[in-house]
């Protein structure tokens, strides 16, 4: 799992047919200080999150699969969490 | 899944049967300052399976790993496979 913030969205039309109707952030990796560390990455969001909100992004494929209910889906990292403190 | 720019594409004579129907693209991969409208991208550019039609120019989202090979029938050597093409990008880093 990785802390990061959510530093925007993106939207897309054409896209994998597993992933039709959810909503795609743009999700940075962060220290616990706020620090930034690598690219940006893109998770599902089921969540709702708001920009520069803290998130938990879990990398299981396992979880995308279940939650898209599509077993053939190349989704891989969705929010799992909003973090309060 | 990470966004990355389509700058090439790649055509093959002869290939793993569980990839007929695809294409083959050059993607370059965008890094924060990329993504922000600043600065060039550094890390190196991939190649990557394309069903949806991406073509040059467009900004598509790759997925790396084990998940690139799970929308395949049969187990397929994949690294790299394109699951969005891009609309728009809303990126609003907090500014410092």
């Amino acid at each position: 799992m990785m802390l990061c913030r959510v530093d925007g969205n993106v939207t897309a039309t054409v896209k994998h047919k597993s992933a039709h109707g959810w909503r795609f952030v743009i999700c940075q990796p962060i220290t616990a200080d706020g620090v930034e560390i690598g690219s940006p990455t893109i998770a599902i969001d089921p969540l709702g999150s708001g920009l520069h909100s803290r998130v938990m992004v879990s990398t299981d494929g396992k979880h995308a699969t279940e939650l898209l209910n599509c077993r053939k889906t190349p989704i891989r990292n969705s929010v799992i969490g909003i973090i309060d403190t | 899944m990470k966004l990355g720019k389509v700058i090439g594409k790649v055509t093959l004579s002869r290939q793993v049967d569980s990839f007929t129907g695809g294409r083959w693209l050059v993607v370059q991969p965008l890094n924060r300052e990329a993504l922000a409208g600043k600065g060039r991208p550094t890390e190196p550019s991939l190649v990557c399976y394309d069903n949806l039609g991406a073509g040059v120019g467009n900004i598509i989202g790759y997925v790396e790993g084990r998940e690139a090979a799970q929308p395949f029938e049969q187990e397929s050597p994949i690294d790299a496979y394109n699951a969005i093409i891009v609309d728009t990008i809303n990126y609003m880093p907090p500014k410092k």
